[in-house]
């Protein structure tokens, strides 16, 4: 067990960080206006074109597909100094994180290289069509369906909440091929498609970033189905379960709980209160970070994770949420305008308990696999 | 950065493990609030497992490795100390090591042949001689002891106090790792036996979902605790430790919620767990003690 980096991951940190202090202006967050608004979309694909060109935006992917078959470490330092940095590769990091990795293990010859060259190139964006209003944490009840039609697929329902979809090319759609759990199937399917509709959700966490998607008999070709009908059950745990540990909130929630201390030292408001409530956040934070490397170390590896992975999100909602409420409690004038960047942070923070799946869910799972109690009666 | 075990590690970690296996258990007829581990002291005197910080494959990491496991029994010695602290002080201080702080009882002081003096600000240390010190009745789950008279005792540099304070905070996390995990483990099992309203008290999600969030907080103090012994940096210590008092007061608490009239007996053995983590949440100035030394080392407060 060792706690050092070593020298090879150490200089990939040093050449993400210079990346981002050549290509990234330091007010960027502040113009950018939300994760998945119109200004964010487009700044997203023009730093990830530079990523891809300096070889930064998929090293951990194989040199078939254009990365250079980094290890787990790589993809996850990568991750944390971009997260740290606010995340400019927006709704672009689902591709990287899982949408590519998903397609290289499930996809057909003709999906791949339709879709992953572009993921490469950073210049695409993905929307993921989960959930729905009558399912959320239970996906397995979703109403979405899928009708076979001579070489054809017709698709009507609704998905919701859905992050990006205002200007994503393609929805990793989940819909219903047939009853029941195993009736579940994953299309892949272009934004542009006659029948569908898009209409953004107001809410606190930003502009554009929250969706209700309708699709009105959208027809597709049956080659938009990803793998095998009935597969989505699979398919969707092995994308979550990258997911799951595939942002490191906890980088930017220490880099805001940072910022914020340093402000109110600076202001002489840094009281024994504001003492306490910040140790325990960074406290919590850094537990997060230690979880997620546990799980990252068992992907280097080769380990399937476990039950850990849970816990590891967990422990980052718990930070997000401790240092959202720091800030709330003694720099309140960050939300009426006072700071843009713990404003981002605090909207992006919103949904750390949420988004991918109620952190309750989580919990249960916890209970189950690593504490071995008892299952609840269903 | 990498989580495996060394070959080195993974032996030393299944010695322990034999060496442990008989001391497993609670003695049925033991009803007392401490449950001194003289039999396993004198094994792990015998094994050598005092010094095995000193030893350069294993060092402090392993030696807080060994701390964690060795806590998961009911009985207890002092381990941390000897083992993460002793190798720090400057100059050779036998074992076994208890402090004193601001003249409160403390743990194993009864026995302890040298003593960290803890006044405020000034840090030293005492051989015990005769007549110094004498046991304290407790409620607290280990032997505790007060001073009768205050040895003849040298002050510390400020640099050396500041380190003995650092390894006593990695210390402490890696003690309270292993007390947490023995305590959830011990009422997990209670969870899962104990039927109420016709099912196991562990299908109610209420409970499920607090046993999940003390699992989560414990983790949490485990990495920590192995990161501080890893690196011995003063911040790293800090936050162990106060993420350990933390999770103990609110995990000790809601262990004994799980337990219900149970965990107030002395026949189960939950409290031999759960007030030595109590104790452990009082030590070097409690968690705003720790908060301070977080803000210090980490935020230049």
């Amino acid at each position: 067990m060792d706690f050092q980096w070593d020298a090879e991951q150490q200089s990939f940190r040093d050449t993400v960080r210079a990346f981002l202090a050549a290509n990234l202006p330091a007010d960027w967050e502040a113009q950018a206006h939300g994760p998945g608004s119109e200004s964010q979309s487009a700044f997203s694909k023009k730093f990830c074109g530079a990523l891809a060109e300096a070889g930064l935006l998929v090293p951990h992917w194989p040199q078939r597909w254009g990365g250079r078959d980094a290890d787990a470490w790589t993809a996850f330092i990568l991750a944390e100094e971009m997260w740290a940095a606010g995340e400019p590769r927006g709704g672009q990091y689902m591709n990287v994180n899982w949408i590519g990795p998903v397609l290289m293990r499930f996809g057909s010859e003709a999906q791949q290289a339709r879709y992953i060259p572009p993921i490469a190139r950073g210049e695409t964006l993905w929307c993921q069509g989960f959930s729905e209003p009558e399912a959320g944490s239970d996906l397995a009840s979703l109403r979405t369906r899928a009708e076979k039609d001579g070489g054809f697929y017709r698709i009507s329902g609704q998905k919701i909440w859905t992050s990006y979809a205002g200007h994503a090319d393609t929805c990793f759609l989940l819909a219903r091929t047939a009853p029941g759990k195993t009736g579940m199937s994953v299309f892949l399917v272009p934004m542009d498609t006659p029948g569908i509709t898009v209409r953004q959700i107001p809410s606190v966490i930003g502009e554009g970033d929250i969706h209700e998607v309708f699709f009105d008999d959208v027809r597709v070709p049956e080659s938009a189905l990803l793998g095998a009908e009935g597969q989505a059950w699979e398919i969707a745990r092995a994308a979550l379960s990258l997911e799951r540990v595939g942002i490191p909130r906890f980088a930017l929630a220490s880099r805001m709980l940072r910022r914020a201390v340093e402000r109110l030292r600076r202001e002489g408001r840094y009281g024994h209160g504001a003492v306490e409530q910040s140790a325990r956040a960074h406290a919590a934070c850094e537990a997060a970070r230690l979880y997620s490397y546990q799980i990252v170390d068992q992907r280097r590896h080769g380990t399937p994770t476990g039950p850990e992975a849970s816990a590891a999100r967990y422990a980052t909602v718990m930070c997000e949420r401790l240092v959202g409420e720091f800030v709330v409690e003694h720099l309140p004038e960050a939300l009426s305008g006072g700071d843009p960047l713990l404003l981002a942070h605090h909207q992006r923070a919103i949904v750390a308990g949420i988004a991918s799946g109620a952190a309750e869910i989580q919990l249960n799972l916890i209970a189950t696999e690593l504490l071995q109690l008892p299952r609840e009666p269903r | 950065m990498d989580f495996t075990l060394t070959t080195d590690q993974s032996a030393l970690m299944s010695a322990l493990d034999r060496l442990a296996k008989p001391f497993e258990f609670k003695p049925i007829d033991f009803h007392g609030f401490a449950l001194a581990g003289d039999g396993l002291e004198r094994e792990l005197d015998d094994g050598g497992y005092f010094d095995i910080a000193q030893v350069p494959e294993l060092g402090s990491l392993t030696a807080a490795m060994a701390v964690e496991r060795l806590a998961w029994l009911p009985c207890t010695v002092d381990t941390a100390l000897s083992m993460l602290v002793r190798p720090q002080l400057p100059g050779e201080w036998p074992r076994p090591i208890a402090v004193v702080e601001n003249g409160r009882p403390g743990r194993f002081v009864a026995t302890a042949k040298t003593l960290i003096l803890i006044d405020g600000d000034q840090v030293s240390l005492a051989r015990v001689t005769p007549g110094d010190v004498e046991p304290a009745e407790s409620l607290f789950a280990y032997p505790m002891g007060r001073l009768k008279r205050r040895p003849a005792a040298t002050v510390l540099s400020a640099e050396d106090a500041a380190s003995v304070r650092t390894w006593l905070r990695v210390a402490l996390a890696a003690e309270a790792t292993g007390l947490l995990q023995a305590a959830i483990a011990s009422a997990g099992e209670h969870l899962s036996v104990r039927k109420q309203f016709g099912r196991p008290l562990g299908s109610f999600q209420a409970l499920r979902h607090r046993m999940a969030e003390c699992t989560v907080l414990a983790g949490g103090v485990r990495w920590l605790a192995l990161k501080a012994a890893a690196t011995g940096d003063p911040a790293d210590a800090a936050l162990a430790a106060l993420h350990a008092q933390e999770s103990a007061t609110r995990i000790a608490y809601d262990l004994h919620q799980m337990l219900g009239a149970m965990g107030m007996t002395l026949e189960h053995p939950l409290h031999l767990w759960t007030y030595r983590l109590k104790a452990l949440v009082s030590e070097l100035g409690g968690r705003g003690g720790q908060a301070l030394a977080v803000a210090r080392h980490a935020f230049g407060h």
